[in-house]
């Protein structure tokens, strides 16, 4: 192994982007775009939810319940009729009806009082900030009406204090990014190789096939890092996001991270015979990551049968490695495991790639 | 086993290359003198390509054994001494000719200066010097077959395989390409030539004809004419096919 011949192949790939600046557009711009579009997209809360009250009460219980409802998550508006309230809600004009009959505030000191809500659930995410909107104006009326709940939670966060599901999700677009580009990039300069012929013109010079694929690794590596380094300026600089640990780390992890997509990248060129065939590869990269990494929800959301799968893919190791980092400020001691698993996986294709590009000798 | 350093460049013995039931290179004794220009010859699918890759170390054999230079197939100190020029250009289309021989300069492991000599000599002689920062994309097909020569010679080899390096070339191009040939050969290179096109097998030394894996004849242009009574290389070809071959010397 000379290490002089695999830089040869690195000069090669950072060469060729000189001349060719759509790939030099996808490498900066596609993980850029992808960040600030989910950040944006994943950073609000849910607002402007469109409720009717019907208050046959009118009592100042009532009064003051509604005036407790948080208008930035609701607009809020009064009808008299529930039947009308409620086709509104059928008709899709608005997403529930807060009924409040007209017994509610005489029913309180019996403890029967009930607030009817009539809602639209099919959307589970606005349901649910409708119904944590009611209950959060409840308790406050309860609060302010002098009463207490028998049993209070007092929160001193261990991790993430004042993280919100950005910080959550930041981590995880970051590695989802890079394991994407890095693969698909490799996948498709390989494919090349092995089409124009360039790549049996190397394997009859002296390079050895563990140099080719020491020179790609070492490539994409470095444009792996420096996709890191921008999608965390966009991060700490566009969403504010204060990164805990050590941004040192989070290199490492994105190396590694680079390290098995280049890998895989080879691996699967060895069974596309052409670019567009290679292209049909792109489901099998994109979905597991995207649905099982823990990208967007954690693992443990994941049904448990299908659980296994998530610890099968490789960026499932790296969301949760940079998550640690950035998120709970862990170091190396903490996240040691992961690292081992994904030096593992690369360990793995890289062997499996050399392999491939043995076997073509048939 | 070693053949030693003053062996052929070129010997196999009983080469079988096979592809499933399919036999590429059936049998194949070859042997070919250092210094000399040996022309494979033969149809599409005669199995010329198959040897090459054999040779080159691209494709393991079947069966048979292999030697350059003295050295079996397969041994890495033969790499830096041997020279490819595949059948498809085989060029980095986004990098310039300066880039795509500085590349192989490199793999062969060339210091910058040695690079830069022998890419200067080479790009006059195939006539690109000042194209040398023009991206591979942007030359025409003849040019790139240039550029690809120059990328097969920039280490100097002393054995240059070359697989139908003139498909596709207009013919002024194709004259200069055997005027450098023989060239090479008279500097003391080996250089072993693949091709369908009869008339460019006359200006080699010794040639072999193949046909369906097998060598059916070899020997110079002239004794196998001459040896088939025939007036041409082609009509000695197919009266060769029909007989099913022999060996002129």
């Amino acid at each position: 192994m000379r290490i002089k011949r695999a830089l040869a192949i690195t000069k090669r790939i950072f060469r060729g982007l000189r001349h060719d600046r759509r790939t030099v557009a996808l490498i900066i711009l596609a993980p850029v775009l992808a960040m600030t579009l989910f950040g944006i997209a994943f950073s609000g809360e849910v607002e402007d939810v469109d409720v009717i009250v019907v208050d046959h009460d009118g009592s100042d219980l009532s009064n003051t319940i509604i005036g407790n409802l948080d208008e930035q998550t609701l607009n809020i508006r009064f009808m008299d009729s529930e039947q009308e309230a409620v086709k509104k809600v059928e008709d899709g004009n608005a997403w529930a009806v807060f009924v409040f009959p007209e017994d509610f505030s005489q029913n309180i000191a019996t403890k029967n009082a009930v607030i009817h809500l009539r809602g639209d659930k099919s959307n589970v995410n606005v349901a649910s900030a409708i119904a944590t909107t009611l209950r959060e104006a409840m308790t406050e009326t309860l609060t302010q009406a002098g009463g207490e709940m028998p049993v209070s939670v007092s929160e001193s966060p261990v991790y993430g204090e004042d993280a919100e599901f950005i910080d959550f999700f930041v981590p995880g677009i970051m590695a989802f990014a890079i394991f994407l580009l890095t693969t698909l990039l490799t996948l498709l300069a390989f494919v090349g190789e092995r089409t124009s012929g360039t790549l049996e013109r190397l394997k009859a010079s002296p390079m050895r096939d563990g140099e080719i694929v020491l020179g790609y690794v070492i490539a994409f590596g470095v444009i792996g890092m420096v996709q890191a380094f921008l999608l965390l300026i966009i991060a700490t600089v566009g969403f504010n996001i204060t990164i805990e640990g050590n941004p040192f780390l989070a290199y490492i992890i994105v190396a590694l991270l680079a390290l098995v997509s280049v890998n895989l990248g080879i691996l699967l060129s060895a069974a596309a015979k052409r670019e567009a065939q290679a292209v049909q590869f792109l489901p099998m990269i994109i979905l597991p990551t995207f649905l099982l990494a823990g990208i967007f929800w954690p693992v443990e959301a994941i049904p448990s049968f299908l659980r296994w799968a998530s610890f099968a893919i490789p960026p499932t190791y790296g969301v949760e490695a940079m998550r640690s980092v950035m998120v709970r400020g862990w170091g190396l001691g903490e996240i040691w495991m992961e690292l081992v698993v994904l030096l593992a996986f690369a360990l793995v294709f890289m062997i499996l790639s050399v392999k491939s590009l043995q076997r073509g000798k048939g | 086993m070693s053949q030693g350093e003053n062996g052929l460049a070129v010997e196999t013995r009983g080469l079988v290359k096979k592809y499933g039931a399919f036999t590429a290179v059936d049998n194949l004794d070859l042997k070919i003198e250092r210094g000399e220009t040996y022309g494979l010859l033969g149809p599409n699918g005669s199995g010329k390509t198959t040897t090459i890759k054999v040779l080159c170390d691209l494709l393991k054999p079947t069966g048979g054994e292999a030697f350059l230079l003295g050295k079996k197939v397969g041994d890495n100190s033969i790499a830096p001494r041997i020279g490819y020029m595949p059948q498809e250009t085989a060029l980095y289309l986004d990098l310039s000719i300066n880039d795509n021989i500085c590349l192989f300069g490199e793999v062969y492991g060339m210091s910058r200066a040695e690079i830069a000599s022998a890419e200067k000599e080479l790009l006059e002689f195939v006539d690109l010097t000042k194209w040398r920062n023009t991206p591979v994309s942007n030359l025409s097909g003849g040019m790139r077959h240039r550029t690809s020569l120059a990328c097969s010679m920039i280490h100097n080899p002393e054995l240059l395989f070359m697989d139908e390096p003139t498909v596709g070339v207009d013919p002024e191009l194709r004259a200069s390409f055997w005027e450098y040939f023989e060239t090479l050969g008279k500097r003391g290179a080996t250089v072993v030539i693949t091709t369908h096109y009869m008339d460019e097998a006359h200006r080699c030394g010794k040639i072999g004809m193949m046909r369906q894996g097998k060598l059916i004849a070899e020997g110079s242009p002239q004794d196998i004419i001459q040896s088939t009574g025939c007036g041409s290389l082609e009509d000695a070809f197919l009266e060769l096919a029909r007989k099913g071959g022999h060996h002129a010397d």
